[in-house]
């Protein structure tokens, strides 16, 4: 079996006498894609701001692609490959839609900012450049007719798909989703599975997701994991996690012994 | 968008064609002139420091006092050893000498906003403000005690070497460089750390890089305008760049709009003819200042001249 992508060991996060984040193992292989479900204040976004890099393990580890995660920036671990969307969706209250993801292409910017100063064809082209790439990323996603409008006025659904957007903008290996159909209704959350799919086949990406909804988590992703009290609880395909007695009991408490996840 | 560089030229022009006048204009609207242009280079720098990358300064008098010195220094000290006792005035070797002055003084202030960008990294809002102005008063007192330069009573016997070229060349280089950089694919960025610095950082962007960098530009352009403001008044002491000073200047970016650089320009203009204007009531300015940042923060915050409309959640 290949090296994980993504490898949790024994990772925990405390914030004063609450383990938030329990000695967690998980490993995300090359092009998985990956549930992490649970109760609310289960650890899953505590989890996810661990991986990016916002919290620090308080023991155990994250490693990424054989690498060693701990004492990066959050920042140079979006530039080692990871990006995230956020459950609380944040965008960029003055920038414009095209702005958020030409903003995410700086990575990839092959001028130096001085060269926005003499303007010399390096500078053209690698603005250039970077334009492109976004004006084909909103396309993709069908924002491209909100090109120039503020980001603050799209409709809620258009805001959550720019923020996956401006994540792939920083070309992932590992994309993280928190939530993603938080907000949406039904129509939307179907629409939304297609697109999850269509991301990981297409931008040949790993993806974890966290979520709330069963219809979109159980649709998408090959393999769950579940947590509850910060502890992984259950781990395997969905079919299993429908059926085990340990997630149900933590969801509904144990007098509920009806298989809750069927609608 | 038309060519930057077009723009650029044609402020260039303007002030060769306002240089070349200079004599046949008044030479009391030859000083306001200049004392408009300084105003503009040090409302443009303060705007990407706190409009731009929104970190809050109240210590830009203090950039402003570092360059001034640091410019004079070099003049003063430094220039009869390069270009002699009695070069001749407006030759090309009394212009280099204040071109490196100006450099000079820039480059300080630059590395006293280095020193006052790290803390940034740490504080926000009401606490980053406090710290820079605490920078601007520790400044004012060492120049105050620091008798090499004059202390309390001042540097005098500056040369008078800013001319109106100087001026608008200085505030056309100040607006171009931060108009070029804020509208870059790099310079989003710092609209971007001000907006959501976590957001920011998600999108591979360093915020603790982005709040130096534009200190230190910002301190370095206001270093200059220092150098410019010595040279001209050919006296600086400490207490003219003082507390009101920054706050001056802070109205300033606050009228025009944060991150708006044309508005600021336009309030720089304003701000600095009204003075001018109300000298029958001048004891009444600060006053008229106070009254005219509640009314404007009641009736336009989002500054009398930006006229973009305001997303409903921007601050959010």
């Amino acid at each position: 079996m290949p090296a994980p992508l993504l490898q949790l060991s024994r990772a925990t996060v405390r914030f004063g006498g609450l383990t938030a984040v329990d000695t967690l193992d998980l490993a995300l292989g090359e092009h998985e894609l990956v549930g992490l479900i649970g109760p609310n204040g289960a650890g899953k976004t505590t989890a996810f701001n661990l991986i990016t890099g916002l919290y620090a393990p308080a023991s155990g580890s994250v490693a990424f692609a054989g690498r060693d995660l701990a004492g990066l920036a959050p920042h140079r671990i979006v530039a080692a490959g990871i990006a995230r969307t956020f459950q609380n969706i944040r965008l960029f209250g003055s920038l414009s839609v095209l702005d958020h993801v030409r903003v995410a292409g700086n990575l990839h910017r092959t001028a130096a900012p001085w060269q926005a100063l003499v303007r010399g064809r390096a500078f053209r082209e690698s603005e250039a450049a970077v334009t492109r790439r976004a004006e084909e990323l909103l396309a993709l996603f069908h924002l491209d007719r909100f090109r120039d409008a503020p980001a603050r006025s799209l409709p809620y659904g258009e805001q959550r798909r720019l923020e996956i957007v401006r994540a792939l903008a920083t070309r992932p290996r590992l994309l993280l989703l928190d939530e993603p159909a938080a907000g949406l209704n039904p129509q939307e959350k179907i629409e939304l599975v297609a697109l999850i799919q269509r991301v990981h086949r297409e931008f040949d990406l790993t993806i974890l997701l966290v979520e709330h909804s069963m219809r979109v988590v159980m649709g998408v992703c090959q393999r769950i994991a579940v947590l509850d009290h910060g502890k992984k609880i259950a781990e395997g395909p969905p079919e299993a996690i429908r059926r085990d007695p340990a997630v149900i009991e933590a969801y509904l408490g144990p007098e509920h012994a009806t298989a809750v996840f069927h609608h | 968008m038309r060519h930057p560089f077009s723009y650029l030229l044609l402020a260039l022009v303007l002030g060769g064609v306002l240089s070349a006048l200079s004599d046949r204009i008044d030479p009391y609207h030859l000083d306001v002139l200049i004392g408009v242009g300084i105003n503009v280079v040090l409302a443009v720098s303060l705007n990407l420091i706190a409009g731009h990358t929104g970190q809050f300064s109240l210590g830009h008098a203090g950039f402003m006092a570092v360059g001034a010195y640091a410019a004079a220094a070099v003049t003063i000290f430094l220039g009869p050893h390069l270009i002699g006792d009695a070069p001749s005035p407006g030759g090309l070797a009394e212009n280099a000498l204040f071109g490196a002055a100006l450099l000079g003084g820039g480059l300080a202030a630059a590395a006293a906003g280095l020193l006052v960008g790290i803390p940034s990294l740490r504080l926000r809002g009401d606490y980053l403000a406090l710290v820079t102005l605490g920078f601007g008063e520790i400044i004012r007192v060492l120049l105050q005690n620091f008798e090499p330069l004059g202390g309390a009573l001042g540097l005098n016997g500056i040369p008078a070497y800013t001319t109106v070229f100087w001026v608008v060349a200085t505030a056309a280089a100040t607006v171009f460089t931060v108009g070029c950089l804020v509208r870059s694919t790099y310079g989003l960025g710092f609209l971007a750390v001000r907006d959501d610095e976590i957001a920011a950082s998600a999108a591979g962007l360093d915020p603790a890089r982005y709040k130096v960098v534009a200190f230190t530009a910002g301190a370095f352009f206001a270093g200059i305008a220092g150098g410019l403001f010595g040279h001209f008044k050919m006296t600086i002491t400490p207490s003219g760049f003082d507390f009101s000073r920054s706050i001056e200047i802070v109205v300033m970016v606050i009228l025009g709009g944060l991150g708006n650089t044309f508005g600021v320009i336009l309030a720089a203009v304003l701000l600095t003819l009204l003075p001018e204007l109300l000298r029958p009531v001048a004891e009444y300015r600060l006053v008229l200042y106070s009254l005219l940042l509640i009314g404007l923060m009641l009736a336009r915050p989002q500054g009398l001249f930006n006229f973009r409309p305001r997303s409903p959640a921007s601050r959010a």
